[in-house]
């Protein structure tokens, strides 16, 4: 998937880690995220990538991952193995949401959580009138053929969490690129964001 | 050209102490070096055996002829590039190319020893290859590598021996042998004991070898190494040379024909003691056990960075035993990192011709290096 915007959200990411943290990004790629917190801020990084050729990318950068699968391999991990744990855009790729939110929660004190925003006006717009499964640069895949299995807009992850043991701590606006408290839901920040990305945490 | 070198590493004042209690010293080592060794004694790999191997890694092996058993992997601008690294490969104790084993002369009695040799461990092959490294005043192993029982031998190091190694590569392995390991092993041992040529360990000053038993044993291993994937590729149920069966015991099937071939090519360069001395030691490897059932307790002192990596068609050492290491690595929050390669070639595929398991290896020691 063509991510968004990655020098934004890596930018944000970093601002909401202390320096030296250690940190486990899930579903890491090609290790850039974590290449680029090891040097803007000394962490301790670990990756878990399923795709053994991102695999090999992370290890000639340096970066240690693990060939994996989010929805199998992070029960492994003892409880609060890291600061924090990111998954970014992932979520919607699994196959148990649920199940890899608490996870996460139980190896880290925080959670970064980020996904593509279903609630999204373009995409509603584009369901509306075309009357076809939204394709679009940040969503490129045709239903048959996209690896996301569980889309989902910014009001159904704040009611998963609330129905689960997890706290929302800070959500990031990523249009003016702030990290924000979090109070409530918004419903302009469901219609207008293209993605929505958390800090949570175990309640 | 043979590079091949021999050294006596402790004395019988000061011998090399079993795990079975008993003593020897001085103990013999062969080894083959490849590369140089830096001013700061920083580059040294140590590259670790399997069962059959041995210290020609990556130099024309003196019996067969054929190039070393990971000149693939290893040689000036190769994957382990002899050019940066200095790569040291011994022979195990329990051995049979020149390091001390059963085939070997008792110093005490100036016969060969025969089952008369202590039973080793893989403790005891990692103490000998620690002295070797002392000799050459090592203090830290930028890199210990090996599959299999090299594997073993590199979990060992990071157990017994962590300041020592930098970083640690084990690859296709297992922290303790399951009971499907050691029955395979147990049948290679019984096929050599039961053939009448190896006269109880004494073939060697009885004149005889028992050539059907070590070749049946190596058949059984052979099988093991490969998967059915693989088998059914290369041999299918294809008859050798012939049109139809023969209502005979003859090699009728290609399969059949080719597993001969690697048993009786295997006799000319392997001594049966040996093969029961070092499956053994392997049987008894159990990091697990000696550590109170705890795998995090056995590599606790451990910082290396390491690398691990398993084959989806290897059944003797499949991915989920080696899991259980990287759960333990990761349990310590270790610098660790995990491939595991798709291919066909089974538990054997990581002495062939796998670019991508190369790559990664390349990649990892390569970026290792510079965190020195």
């Amino acid at each position: 998937m063509s991510l968004f915007n990655t020098d934004r959200d890596f930018s944000i990411i970093s601002k909401m880690i202390p320096s030296r943290s250690k940190i486990i990004d899930v579903g890491c790629g090609d290790g850039s995220l974590l290449d680029y917190l090891i040097k803007k801020k000394n962490i301790d990084g670990r990756g878990l990538e399923i795709d053994q050729d991102k695999i090999r990318e992370c290890l000639a950068k340096g970066i240690s991952a693990i060939q994996g699968d989010a929805d199998i391999d992070l029960i492994d991990y003892p409880d609060k193995s890291f600061d924090y744990s990111i998954l970014t855009y992932t979520l919607q790729a699994t196959k148990r949401p649920k199940k890899v939110l608490e996870e996460l929660v139980r190896i880290s004190n925080k959670a970064i959580v980020s996904f593509p925003n279903f609630g999204y006006w373009k995409i509603r717009m584009s369901l509306l009138l075309n009357g076809k499964m939204p394709v679009s640069n940040e969503l490129s895949y045709s239903w048959h053929e996209t690896p996301n299995l569980h889309f989902c807009t910014i009001y159904d992850f704040i009611d998963l969490c609330e129905a689960t043991d997890i706290k929302i701590e800070k959500k990031v606006n990523l249009k003016k690129n702030v990290i924000q408290s979090y109070n409530n839901k918004e419903w302009f920040e469901n219609f207008f964001s293209g993605s929505g990305m958390f800090l949570i945490s175990k309640k | 050209m043979s590079n091949n070198k021999i050294i006596d590493l402790g004395s019988s004042e000061d011998p090399l102490v079993l795990d079975c209690g008993k003593s020897i010293g001085p103990i013999k080592t062969a080894f083959t070096t490849y590369g140089e060794l830096n001013e700061t004694k920083s580059n040294a790999i140590l590259v670790c055996h399997a069962l059959t191997g041995d210290q020609y890694v990556a130099s024309e092996h003196p019996i067969t002829k054929k190039d070393g058993w990971w000149s693939l992997l290893i040689g000036p601008e190769k994957s382990i590039d002899t050019n940066k690294y200095f790569v040291i490969c011994p022979n195990v104790i329990g051995g049979c190319m020149g390091s001390t084993g059963p085939n070997e002369i008792n110093p005490k009695t100036g016969k060969e020893y025969g089952l008369d040799f202590p039973v080793v461990t893989i403790g005891d092959m990692v103490k000998a290859q620690k002295l070797l490294i002392d000799s050459f005043g090592i203090e830290k192993l930028f890199s210990v590598i090996g599959g299999s029982m090299g594997g073993m031998l590199v979990l060992e190091w990071l157990s017994k021996f962590p300041s020592y190694v930098f970083s640690a590569i084990p690859i296709a392995t297992t922290t303790n042998h399951s009971a499907q390991n050691i029955a395979l092993n147990e049948l290679a041992r019984q096929a050599i004991m039961a053939d009448p040529e190896w006269k109880s360990g004494n073939y060697n000053i009885e004149n005889t070898k028992p050539v059907k038993g070590l070749s049946v044993a190596r058949m059984a291993a052979h099988i093991s190494y490969l998967s059915e994937q693989s088998l059914h590729e290369k041999f299918g149920r294809n008859l050798q040379n012939k049109n139809k069966i023969e209502f005979s015991f003859d090699a009728d099937f290609q399969v059949e024909s080719y597993l001969r071939h690697q048993g009786f090519k295997f006799v000319d360069r392997f001594d049966a003691n040996s093969y029961l001395y070092i499956t053994r030691a392997m049987d008894y490897f159990d990091l697990k056990a000696e550590n109170n059932g705890s795998l995090i307790e056995a590599f606790k002192n451990t910082n290396s960075h390491i690398l691990c990596a398993s084959f989806t068609s290897d059944w003797l050492y499949p991915t989920s035993e080696n899991k259980v290491i990287i759960k333990a690595f990761n349990a310590l929050g270790l610098n660790v990192s995990f491939v595991e390669i798709e291919t066909d070639n089974g538990h054997d595929s990581f002495l062939l011709d796998e670019p991508e398991f190369f790559q990664t290896i390349k990649g990892f020691l390569d970026a290792t290096y510079k965190k020195l």
